[in-house]
């Protein structure tokens, strides 16, 4: 940049007289020629106000006047009208609305559950079941009708008002680009107008959400560069802080919200390198911009984001499926928990469950299948729901002492003291915890955990010791005390420690977590402790109430890592074919749709494709841009200016952050290993879409007036003309399928039975 | 902001300052008559005698004991496997191109040796199977030696002072990871050899820009691309060396685009097209070469048959397939085999059971299933449903619809949307009676190599039967049916019948004896191009490449190689309780990895300083550090970066490359932080014909040693010595270690030493 301003080879030369009426804006001279360059700015005064003049037709001097209000207003009432048009008109539940209605429910019946997304944008589904007076009783399988009770068209209106509101926001992206209303408005078109975005948009889904703040992020940014000459105004405080805010409500839908945040963080640091440069700049004023970005950029999202968790907690105060991701702890404060009658201090002959302490620990779990490789034999794991197979039975140990000395037959109990040595015994299958010198299947430097013999079959390997690290409430270690007590289980024959490590077992394993035993001995991992859940134990009265609470920010790190761990589950697997699933390669041409339901005659189908005439050109001007910047530059090497400096400024500041916006959003993809669906392109979309005009406008700004709108014309009416034709897979298409086989443009588009 | 304020130039303005290292214009200097292209910098005897020194040093460390241990190591498993190959000119597949394992072949060959042992297993002896294993691993220990030498001279040529020459040079010899693995029968050496020959080469080219387009000029670009493309025939990691030339060609030629350099659009493109001759077409073709004389060599049939196409296989002399391959015809009885899970395609008079444990019903239909032997239940008669002569026997073709004949119960294969046993998303397979339910009874021929032939033949053709009717492919997994089904493999109608697993071989004809036939018929051996050879074996060397997945227990992961988290073990003797643990030097390894740091570190600090309109290091310096560090810099990245991406196993000796180029980085490093200043300019000016450089005065500057230089070189020397000395037991596997000793040298706990306990 220092070189560029540096050269300043033609400063006026767009100078020219200002366009009579306002619909003849030039991009050129729309641009501050001052733009980033304060220096400038300071030294010559701004060039005068364009003098408008208004129609004599009182009406459209109206609209003229007000066209910074009436514009979005009439592409937001378009938007609300395609989106909302026949939203009911399917009465089944429709592809992912199985999942996130029925979190949205878990919200009005306050249970809770577990998923790998944050909470934000389920709990907006939830609001809209709220508003719509829907009393969370319904299931929401797949493909079922929507009873009598549950207003559907109501929660699927609260869903669309988010993606419809992504029309007006890029339209006035556009405009804080510097871009023509021309321009502008068919950047906010094709947003209208694809298929895609108004299929997704239409049922109870994240998504919606999801790219409303996505949007409004780029939008907040655009406007906060654009007050870079007025630092720590009103205006520049209320921007920084809205970007902030909406940095925050994206990551709280989902996580690829840290896309978005890289591009933020990618143009703060180029601001703030620009700033570095100015030597004049005094050193108070650059801490000063480095303070307020890290207040704005860093300290509101990560609130935001703490505190839909926190709304999270407190919402969900019952007993739900998603319990046994959390910490004991924290079930037990929840209404309605499994282990209210558990008696207090463990014994042998306790029934118990045992839960891994680590952040994202799962139950001691096995069951009746073996391990593939290793010893074969029965498979040990960690498991995040409740069941019969993690129970698990405190037995005498083998060899050391009487059995009779453990469990006494009078009834009396023997309780378990720190360094007892147990066996603990599988009740479903009647197996022992055992261990031996055999590699571990994932992490092959650990022993294999495996479930082996029975009550009388069994060696020494079946022994293991109690290690109390402490206790939460009761200070001695005399005793192990359900949830309060972390120990560890140390094998005694092998001296290592029963460790499971948040690693995912493959499909034989049913994706469950690998338990190993870790010969490394790390006594402070967490990922050794381990706390007892439920306990069952009919010689023992139950225990008094617990009044420990546990943190909110152990809460809040546990659940983010059990999110984490499960996310890193959704690997393809193999051994299926997935027909919803789709590879990155296959999204910027739109080369793949998806089947929303099912496919039947009598059903109204739906299928997620992209509008070819939004899709194709979206990422053929990312090509373009590229492109055009090599040219320019390869020129500018050899002294041969096409643009004056602002305009390459300008150039470079929108194609660049659009691109990139598409980068961000879509390479991930590609390095990621979990399994990928269409609609995670839609994001990296947008940007490409805003690309299409920019260098629509940049590339005739030298033609004629006529040209342009010829142009521009080609571009709306093909928008607009393929829009019709595809509608029908948004709007949802009747009777048999064969009738929209002239639709499959593409033979990767699985319209069509083939 | 020009590069001659005199305030920041206070500390070297005056010349004529004998004792320290001078800065002045060269403008001046040859003004004055005193300039003779190259600095009065260090003296050639120095560097001889020093490079002299580090050969020699380098012979010993490498030679050392290289005949122990006489047992097969590691990869030798493979590598001397593949040497034999040759020299038994028998086919063989492996993921590498061809040339490092062609030199050991030479080697052998010189030798004498014939290719007869097989290196089955790390351990075995090649004493008492006479394999003459000292001459073997002299190659690779030979290229050891020379990439120091390369180490020396690539610091020499970049301009550096004796001592920096020697560190880096003394760094990698004294490294315990580049000692054990480059004096063993295995790639690496000859990989970072033409790597290291490479770079050498380019910097070679490099300082001859201002001569442009002369004899020497265009050699070193030439041997450039030739160095290049051998280091890609070594080794596919050959890429990232390319991928590091061609970074620098770009920003060479984005800086000869530049205006100011003078140069029209013609002379540019010129250029442009010197580079594009030496740097991708003659690699190309070098590359090509190095196949063709793979081809050239194995032209007999192998154990690497099986992993090429039919069509390729027939090229090769004495081809088995080829013996035991018949054309199949309707009418015949054949024996169906499924290559993936090796069982047949079976039938018996037992019937699906009508209601499975999980409540499923069955069509109670006949049992069709996979069994490991093939017996008299395994033969299918292959039935026309076209008109065929009666008189001639017909062919069975690509695409033909056939019905199949189960010969025993004489009942025909049949598939129907009924949930099969085991998996309810497939259909079950069955057999049905003559003449019922004819259209379920149909199945389509459809060959995976139907390109070279259409006809259907026993083990030439696999082949897939694709159902007319529902349009699943017969399938079968490794999962066995329960009791009912007598443990037999289950067989299914798969959906998804694009899986490369849907397809059969037919590998009998009843009553046909191939070989015989074959014999009598002479079949000749076919052609095929040479470039559609090298693509099929380009093709299938990636795609198994990264099928090599499978979890071992020695692998890692990139980001623990710089900081030796754990090594590999290599070989280890029970009886003398004497092992091989591939490791690198941990001093050296830690303190180049700290080398990295500094850098960072420093051009952070300059960018920072600069961006603030202060200049803190000298020009040539910071030019210096920018070119020639930053080339080092570059080249460790594009060697060690890329492994994250990588979806295969991995372990620690794909670091080595990449180790390599840290002690180049380290070198100037040392340079940099204890060497005042530096000699340069390093390229020489001068015997240009071009006149455009006239203008071109850069600064010349001298480095001057202090005290503490040597005394820094030594304690790091002194460092990389003892840690050299106290790991190399684990390096050489000799002598023998204690329960004490050995957990001596566990250095960091994490290291699976054996004989630990």
């Amino acid at each position: 940049m220092e070189n560029l301003k540096r050269r300043h080879i033609t400063p006026d030369v767009h100078q020219q007289p200002s366009p009579p009426v306002y619909e003849q804006y030039n991009p050129a001279t729309l641009i501050d020629h001052n733009y980033g360059d304060e220096k400038n700015k300071f030294a010559k005064p701004l060039p005068p106000q364009q003098r408008v003049v208004y129609s004599s037709n009182k009406y459209i001097a109206f609209c003229q006047k007000y066209h910074r209000a009436l514009i979005p207003a009439g592409l937001t009432l378009l938007a609300f009208w395609t989106r909302f048009r026949q939203i009911g008109l399917s009465n089944i539940v429709v592809w992912d609305e199985a999942h996130f209605g029925k979190f949205g429910s878990h919200y009005l019946k306050n249970e809770f559950y577990f998923d790998v997304h944050p909470p934000l944008g389920k709990m907006l589904v939830g609001l809209s079941g709220w508003l719509s007076g829907y009393n969370g009783s319904f299931a929401f399988e797949s493909g079922h009708k929507y009873p009598e009770d549950v207003n559907y068209t109501g929660m699927r209106i609260f869903n669309a008002f988010w993606g419809a509101l992504l029309v007006p926001l890029a339209y006035l992206t556009a405009r804080q680009f510097k871009m023509s209303q021309r321009a502008s408005i068919l950047a906010a078109t094709m947003v209208l107008l694809d298929t895609a975005y108004l299929c997704i948009s239409r049922f109870i889904l994240l998504d919606s959400m999801l790219m409303f703040f996505t949007c409004l992020s780029l939008y907040c940014m655009t406007v906060f560069n654009n007050c870079k000459n007025e630092p720590f105004s009103e205006n520049w405080w209320l921007w920084l802080g809205m970007t902030g805010f909406s940095l925050g409500c994206v990551l709280s839908v989902k996580w690829v919200g840290l896309f978005v945040i890289a591009l933020v963080g990618l143009n703060t640091i180029e601001d703030l390198w620009e700033m570095l440069g100015d030597v004049q700049m005094p050193k108070k004023t650059y801490a000063a911009h480095w303070l307020a970005r890290a207040v704005c950029l860093i300290c509101i999202p990560t609130l935001v984001y703490l505190f839909s968790f926190a709304m999270h907690f407190l919402v969900l105060y019952r007993s739900g499926p998603g319990d046994a991701q959390m910490s004991s702890l924290f079930q037990a404060r929840l209404a309605g928990n499994s282990f209210e009658r558990n008696p207090l201090d463990l014994a042998y002959g306790s029934k118990l469950t045992i839960k891994n302490y680590g952040y994202g620990g799962g139950l001691l779990h096995s069951h009746v299948q073996t391990f593939p490789e290793g010893s074969k034999q029965q498979q040990v794991t960690c498991y995040h729901y409740k069941d019969d197979n993690n129970h698990w039975i405190i037995r005498p140990p083998r060899v050391i002492g009487n059995p009779q000395d453990y469990e006494p037959e009078n009834g009396n109990v023997r309780f378990v003291k720190d360094g007892d040595v147990i066996r603990l015994i599988h009740p479903p299958t009647g197996r022992n915890l055992h261990s031996h010198p055999i590699a571990a299947p994932i992490t092959s430097g650990q022993w294999e955990v495996s479930a082996y013999g029975n009550e009388t079959v069994g060696d020494i390997q079946d022994n293991w010791k109690v290690e109390i690290v402490d206790d939460l409430v009761y200070k001695d270690k005399e005793r192990v005390r359900s949830l309060t007590t972390r120990f560890r289980l140390r094998h005694t024959q092998l001296n290592c420690l029963l460790s499971a490590n948040n690693v995912v077992l493959p499909q034989w394993g049913f994706k469950q977590i690998e338990v190993t035993c870790d010969k490394r001995n790390r006594e402070n991992d967490p990922h050794t402790w381990w706390n007892v859940e439920e306990h069952y134990n009919d010689n023992l009265p139950p225990a008094p109430k617990n009044a420990y609470k546990s943190k909110f920010l152990h809460d809040f790190w546990h659940l983010n890592v059990a999110m984490w761990t499960s996310n890193n589950a959704l690997i393809p697997d193999p051994d299926k074919e997935d027909i919803l699933s789709s590879t990155p390669s296959e999204w910027p041409l739109a080369s793949v749709g998806l089947r929303m339901c099912g496919w039947g005659d009598d059903i109204i189908k739906y299928y997620l494709l992209g509008n070819p005439a939004v899709w194709w050109p979206a990422f053929a001007s990312l090509l373009v841009f590229l492109a055009s910047a090599g040219f320019y530059l390869a020129r500018m090497q050899r002294k041969i200016h096409d643009l004056s400096n602002a305009q390459w400024d300008h150039f470079l500041y929108v194609g660049k952050t659009l691109f990139l916006g598409w980068f961000l959003h879509y390479i991930p993809f590609c390095i990621m290993g979990r399994v990928t669906y269409l609609h995670h392109y839609f994001p990296a979309l947008y940007f490409s879409i805003l690309m299409v005009p920019f260098l629509l406008e940049h590339w005739t700004a030298k033609m004629s007036n006529r040209t342009q709108w010829i142009v521009f014309g080609i571009a709306y009416v093909s928008v607009i003309a393929v829009f019709i034709y595809f509608a029908p897979v948004a709007y949802g298409m009747s009777g048999p399928i064969s009738n929209y086989k002239g639709r499959r443009w593409l033979k990767s588009w699985n319209l069509v039975d083939k | 902001m020009t590069s001659s304020d005199p305030k920041l130039r206070r500390r070297r303005v005056d010349p004529m300052d004998a004792g320290s290292s001078s800065l002045t214009d060269i403008g001046e200097e040859k003004k004055k008559g005193s300039w003779r292209g190259v600095p009065s910098g260090p003296s050639p005897i120095g560097h001889r005698t020093a490079l002299a020194i580090v050969t020699l040093l380098g012979c010993i460390t490498t030679f050392y004991k290289i005949w122990h241990p006489a047992e097969v190591v590691f990869d030798e498993v493979h590598f001397g496997k593949f040497a034999g190959f040759y020299l038994k000119r028998t086919y063989f597949f492996d993921v590498h191109p061809p040339l490092a394992k062609m030199m050991l072949a030479a080697a052998g060959y010189l030798l004498g040796y014939d290719g007869h042992f097989d290196f089955g297993t790390i351990g075995d002896n090649y004493i008492e199977n006479n394999v003459p294993y000292v001459g073997l691993r002299m190659l690779p220990a030979t290229m050891n030696v020379l990439c120091i030498v390369l180490i020396y001279n690539i610091m020499r040529e970049s301009g550096y002072t004796v001592l920096t020459c020697s560190l880096s040079a003394a760094m990698y010899l004294l490294d315990n990871s580049a000692v054990a693995q480059n004096r063993l029968i295995m790639l690496d050496s000859m990989l970072v050899f033409y790597m290291l020959s490479t770079v050498y080469c380019y910097i070679r080219f490099r300082k001859l820009r201002y001569q442009e387009f002369t004899r020497g000029w265009w050699f070193w670009l030439i041997a450039t691309g030739v160095t290049m493309a051998m280091t890609v025939s070594v080794k596919m990691v050959g890429l990232f060396v390319v991928t590091t030339i061609g970074i620098c060609v770009l920003v060479d030629l984005w800086g000869l685009l530049d205006i100011k350099r003078g140069l029209t659009m013609k002379e540019f493109m010129r250029h442009f097209n010197a580079r594009a001759l030496a740097l991708i077409i003659i690699p190309t073709c070098v590359y090509l070469f190095w196949f063709y004389v793979h081809f050239a060599i194995l032209d007999q049939s192998g154990p690497g048959d099986t992993f090429m196409s039919s069509a390729f296989q027939e090229t090769l002399k004495n081809s088995a397939i080829k013996m035991k391959s018949l054309d199949i015809h309707y009418g015949d009885e054949i024996i169906l085999h499924h290559p993936g899970t090796e069982v047949y395609l079976h039938s018996h008079t037992l019937k699906y059971p009508l209601r499975y444990d999980d409540g499923r019903i069955s069509s109670q239909g006949q049992q069709v299933t996979g069994v490991k032997e093939a017996d008299d239940n395994c033969y299918w008669r292959v039935k026309a449903t076209k008109d065929i002569s009666k008189d001639k026997r017909t062919p069975v073709r690509h695409n033909d619809i056939i019905q199949l004949e189960h010969v025993a119960t004489g009942t025909n294969l049949l598939t129907h949307d009924v949930a099969s046993p085991l998996l309810a998303t497939n259909e079950e397979v069955t057999t049905m009676e003559q003449g019922k339910r004819y259209n379920e009874t149909l199945f389509k021929v459809v060959l995976d190599d139907h390109n070279n032939g259409n006809i259907w033949s026993t083990h030439m053709k696999s082949v897939k039967l694709m159902h007319v009717d529902t349009k699943v492919a017969i399938w079968t997994r490794d999962k066995v049916l329960p009791e009912w089904g007598l443990g037999q493999q289950d067989v299914n109608g798969n959906k998804n019948t694009q899986d490369r697993s849907n397809f059969w071989m037919a590998t009998e004809i009843k009553g046909l004896n191939a070989t015989e036939i074959n014999m009598n018929k002479k079949k000749e051996i076919k052609k095929m191009s040479f470039i559609m050879k090298f693509f099929e074996l380009q093709g299938r060397m990636l795609r198994h490449n990264s099928g090599l997945t499978k979890p071992h227990p020695y692998q890692s992961t990139p980001i623990t190689w710089p900081f030796l988290i754990r090594g590999i073990s290599y070989w280890s003797k029970n009886d003398t309780r004497e092992q091989i643990y591939m490791t690198g030097n941990v001093f050296g390894w830690w303190l180049s990895i700290g080398g990295v740091a500094v850098y960072a570190g420093v051009m952070l600090a300059d960018t920072l300083a600069r961006r603030r309109g202060v200049e803190p290091i000298d020009e040539p310096l910071r030019n210096r550090f920018i070119s020639s560090a930053g080339l080092f810099l570059i080249l460790w990245l594009t060697h060690y970066i890329p492994f994250f991406a990588m979806g295969r196993s991995l372990f620690l000796h794909h670091y080595l490359p990449a180790a390599t180029c840290n002690y180049l980085l380290l070198g100037a490093v040392f340079q940099f932080m204890f060497i005042d200043g530096i000699d340069s300019p390093v390229s020489p000016l001068e015997g240009t014909t071009n006149t455009k450089y006239r203008r071109f005065h850069p600064l010349m500057m001298v480095a001057t040693l202090s005290k503490y230089s040597y005394l820094a070189a030594f304690l790091i020397l002194l460092g990389q010595l003892g840690m050299f000395l106290f790991l190399s037991p684990l390096t050489y596997g000799t002598p023998g270690m204690t329960v004490q000793q050995v957990l001596q040298h566990k250095i960091l706990s994490t290291w699976d030493l054996q004989f630990a306990k």
